[in-house]
């Protein structure tokens, strides 16, 4: 269900069309990278297999719905924990022996983690191209001109709704408060008695916790495939490089940025060419504004 | 000389194998494997100039593979030209997609120039994939087979040939980095951007120079692979999984050595077909066998055996010498 | 041989270096002290072509070098080392000096000579081999200065190369320095070691909030009212007398 398709209509009902559907995505696009700006932010690692993840994400929900015929909103409540804990293993087992390497080191582990995990998901579950489509995903909502269906609205307000709970337990926890601080100053924190192993342990669980979350939500907009983290991936880091690096606040405008560029590239281009869009964006951006829209290098504030 | 020869033994070693096999193997299908071993090695070598003797990672050099693919077939079945001519125009749009890397390495960090990488390749893989007109969109192009020198129409012993003298040359490429000039100051810039400046050298020059040249001798080898393979498929060359392949096979062997690519090479090209052997049947799976051994490979290597293949060879020899001494 | 004209540097609303001239003869060896956040390295890095200054000049043997990349700079005799050491870690000593050597020489036969002879100047012979991570601070230090040595400058700024070196290994740096410049090295040297720069310098610039506070022979900045209210304190003066 392409959100821009256009729909025959007059100029204030297209514009409408699109301006929705650009919220729409924008929304899941920021539960995205706002996982992925707190992990950079927070421990400063590039996580290049972090779109596999979000696969992961889309495979439980196919497989919930296929098997157990469950529906990915009942799974979303299962898959939150279950891929905190992902991400503590993942963390343990993988991440924590990179934190102080190289960028080579890092780079090419979390591409290694990305390829196996692809994989995997090509192993075990063939290459086919899968589909969720429970009821809610024909499901159309028509307002003032504009039409939806209804698992893009839900997805949406479920996305912000998991923002926002980031966002405030980031605020007003102390935990929270102590991931910030280690943000800012990682040696400072230290040196206060935080226990960063344990920060970067919350940091990059609460990172995947959110994205495969992500993933059984927008599994009955996109297909479903091994691969299907890519686009996502490189999506997430225009989204967090536009926004400035663990600033959440600006996660979000960068999803709706990114998210317009992709809904007004399609309408006018066509869905085929949708992809290049994202791609060349992240290009444009990493060229001329590298520092994000607020001049934020290194963002040391995490939107507060 | 007689230092140079036993310097670079293991290379003598490996090559001098590569050149007798063909007159003591007949075997088609262990030919091949030879070909691609030699090919993959130099593809290796041709990353290595600029992830490893540049210190640019770059997870993106399909961009220039699949610019030489297609440059030898589009020539090929377009404009009925020689596959060298098509070798030749792809090394010239290689050359400027390459400055632009370059260019991109001199404003980015590590990590973020990695990603850019992938997005550069990502778009050429869409452009190629849905100009139908030009490119034949995704059903890909097949090169035509016209027997020959000038039209790369050759046999497998001359294939082996023909890849072991285009492994030979950037094998020794890599040794010329490590002894030269341009090489010591390259590694400068590699090991310390700020400090290479305060010697003199012109560190983002460099830079470019070494991530141009490597997007050239990449080109190069696509259009061999291509003609060598048969077909061109843009999913394939322009993809993510083939630039990981190209750092990958480095990184195993010995990244920023000159015989690492190949050692690297040798180790994964056999492992790939023995998989392929014991595995034959089940397709897709074996294909996502080998790359999840290859994925952990890379964690592991990258964090306990940084220097590779090549380094622990250097090791041994290092503790047989102590040994005797 | 280099003139400082007005240099002026400012980052955002910060002005780290404000209005700052000097003048160094050839065979100068002029000290630079100030307290931290003075704006010493600033000036270095402004000086050496890693910073563009906002106003003023950069004059090199008669030549307006200002706003010239770093590396231009170098190659024409002007080489600065680091505050905090940047040695090529994962090469050996002897690649890391013959780097500086291959400034000037065409081919790395003769770099490796002159790295070779370097080493020997600054004391690295028995580390020739060693890989750069691998040594101790105060061998890095060395190496540091070695390393831009072998780029046979014309003027030499040194950042801070004794700070964190222990008494033997301090003797032996200022020794080092002393050779240097009875060698006929021009030398620039940022330090907060007074001992030292009272027995180097010939000439001593005090650097506050990026201005220049006072300059003289070191004497005469030693009982410089302005200069020990700002930096070196009561104790220092009792000390010296």
């Amino acid at each position: 269900m392409d959100p821009a398709r256009p729909l025959g209509r007059p100029q204030i009902d297209v514009v409408a069309q699109l301006g929705v559907s650009t919220i729409l995505l924008g929304g899941i696009y920021a539960l995205i990278a706002v996982g992925l700006t707190l992990i950079f932010g927070i421990m400063r690692v590039v996580n290049f297999a972090h779109g596999e993840f979000l696969m992961l994400g889309m495979y439980l929900a196919f497989w919930a719905y296929t098997l157990l015929a469950l529906d990915p909103w009942f799974v979303l409540f299962v898959s939150i924990p279950l891929f905190f804990g992902l991400g503590l293993v993942t963390y343990v087992l993988i991440m924590r022996g990179i934190i102080h390497a190289s960028h080579n080191v890092q780079i090419f582990t979390t591409v290694g983690l990305s390829i196996a995990l692809q994989n995997l998901a090509l192993v075990l579950w063939s290459g086919d191209f899968h589909t969720v489509r429970p009821w809610h995903a024909g499901a159309p909502i028509r307002v003032a001109g504009t039409a939806f269906n209804l698992s893009q609205v839900v997805a949406f307000f479920i996305a912000i709704a998991l923002t926002v709970a980031l966002f405030a337990f980031m605020r007003w926890t102390h935990t929270g408060r102590v991931m910030r601080a280690t943000a800012q100053d990682r040696d400072a924190a230290i040196l206060m008695g935080i226990d960063t192993d344990r920060v970067y342990r919350i940091t990059f669980a609460l990172g995947i916790a959110a994205v495969g979350a992500a993933g059984v939500l927008v599994s009955p907009l996109y297909a479903i495939y091994p691969q299907a983290g890519l686009q996502f991936v490189l999506l997430s880091y225009v989204v967090v490089v536009l926004g400035g690096l663990g600033d959440m606040v600006g996660a979000l405008i960068g999803s709706l940025i990114v998210a317009a560029v992709e809904v007004a590239g399609s309408y006018w281009f066509g869905t085929a060419w949708k992809e290049i869009f994202y791609f060349l964006l992240f290009i444009a951006v990493l060229v001329f504004r590298p520092a994000g829209l607020f001049g934020q290098r290194g963002a040391e504030t995490l939107g507060a | 000389m007689r230092r140079a020869l036993a310097r670079h033994r293991g290379a003598l070693l490996l090559f001098g194998a590569a050149a007798l096999t063909p007159v003591v193997v007949r075997d088609a299908y262990f030919l091949d494997s030879l070909v691609l071993i030699l090919l993959w090695g130099a593809l290796s070598a041709a990353w290595n100039v600029a992830g490893g003797y540049a210190g640019q990672v770059s997870i993106g050099h399909a961009a220039f593979f699949g610019i030489g693919a297609y440059s030898a077939a589009l020539a090929g079945t377009r404009w009925q030209q020689s596959p060298w001519l098509g070798m030749l125009a792809g090394i010239a749009l290689s050359l400027v997609a390459g400055a632009a890397i370059g260019y991109l390495s001199n404003r980015l960090r590590g990590p973020y120039f990695a990603l850019s990488t992938i997005a550069f390749s990502q778009v050429l893989l869409i452009v190629a994939s849905r100009w139908r007109g030009f490119t034949s969109g995704s059903e890909g192009i097949p090169v035509p087979f016209r027997p020959g020198f000038a039209t790369l129409g050759l046999g497998h012993v001359a294939w082996v040939y023909l890849a072991l003298a285009v492994a030979l040359l950037y094998w020794a490429i890599q040794v010329w980095l490590e002894r030269s000039r341009f090489g010591y100051r390259l590694a400068g810039v590699r090991e310390d951007e700020d400090a290479a400046q305060a010697l003199g050298i012109p560190a983002r020059r460099l830079k470019v120079i070494a991530v141009t040249v490597s997007a050239a001798l990449t080109s190069v080898c696509g259009t061999l692979w291509a003609q060598y393979v048969g077909f061109v498929d843009p999913f394939y060359v322009f993809s993510v999984d083939l630039s990981i392949r190209f750092a990958l096979n480095a990184i195993i062997g010995g990244v920023g050595t000159a015989l690492g690519p190949f050692l690297g090479s040798i180790l994964i090209t056999s492992l790939e077909t023995y998989l392929r052997a014991t595995l034959s049947g089940v397709q897709s799976g074996f294909t996502g066998i080998y790359l999840i051994v290859y994925g952990t490979m890379l964690i592991l290597v990258v964090r306990f055996f940084p220097d590779g293949l090549a380094g622990l060879a250097a090791r041994l020899r290092a503790r047989r010498a102590g040994a005797h001494a | 041989m280099l003139a400082l004209e007005r240099l002026t540097k400012r980052f955002g609303g910060l002005t780290a270096v404000r209005e700052v001239s000097l003048e160094v003869r050839a065979g100068d060896l002029l000290g630079i002290i100030g307290p931290n956040g003075a704006g010493k390295t600033t000036l270095f890095n402004v000086i050496a072509g890693y910073y563009r200054p906002d106003e003023g000049r950069v004059v090199f043997d008669g030549r307006d070098v200002t706003g010239r990349p770093a590396h231009e700079i170098a190659r024409l005799g002007l080489t600065r080392t680091f505050q905090i050491v940047k040695p090529f870690g994962s090469l050996s000593v002897l690649d890391n000096v013959m780097i500086g050597a291959l400034t000037r020489l065409p081919s790395t036969r003769a770099a490796r000579a002159d790295a070779e002879r370097v080493i020997e100047v600054c004391g690295l012979g028995p580390h020739a081999a060693a890989r750069a991570r691998a040594l101790p601070l105060a061998l890095r230090k060395r190496l540091e200065v070695a390393r831009a040595l072998a780029t046979r400058p014309r003027l030499l700024l040194l950042d801070e190369v004794m700070s964190g070196l222990n008494p033997t290994e301090l003797v032996a740096m200022i020794d080092l320095v002393r050779r240097l410049h009875a060698d006929g090295l021009t030398l620039i040297v940022i330090e907060h070691i007074m001992a030292a720069m009272m027995r180097l310098a010939q000439r001593i610039v005090m650097l506050h909030h990026g201005e220049k506070l006072a300059e003289g022979a070191p004497r005469e900045i030693a009982a410089d009212r302005r200069v020990i209210d700002a930096y070196l304190g009561e104790e220092f003066v009792l000390a010296e007398a």
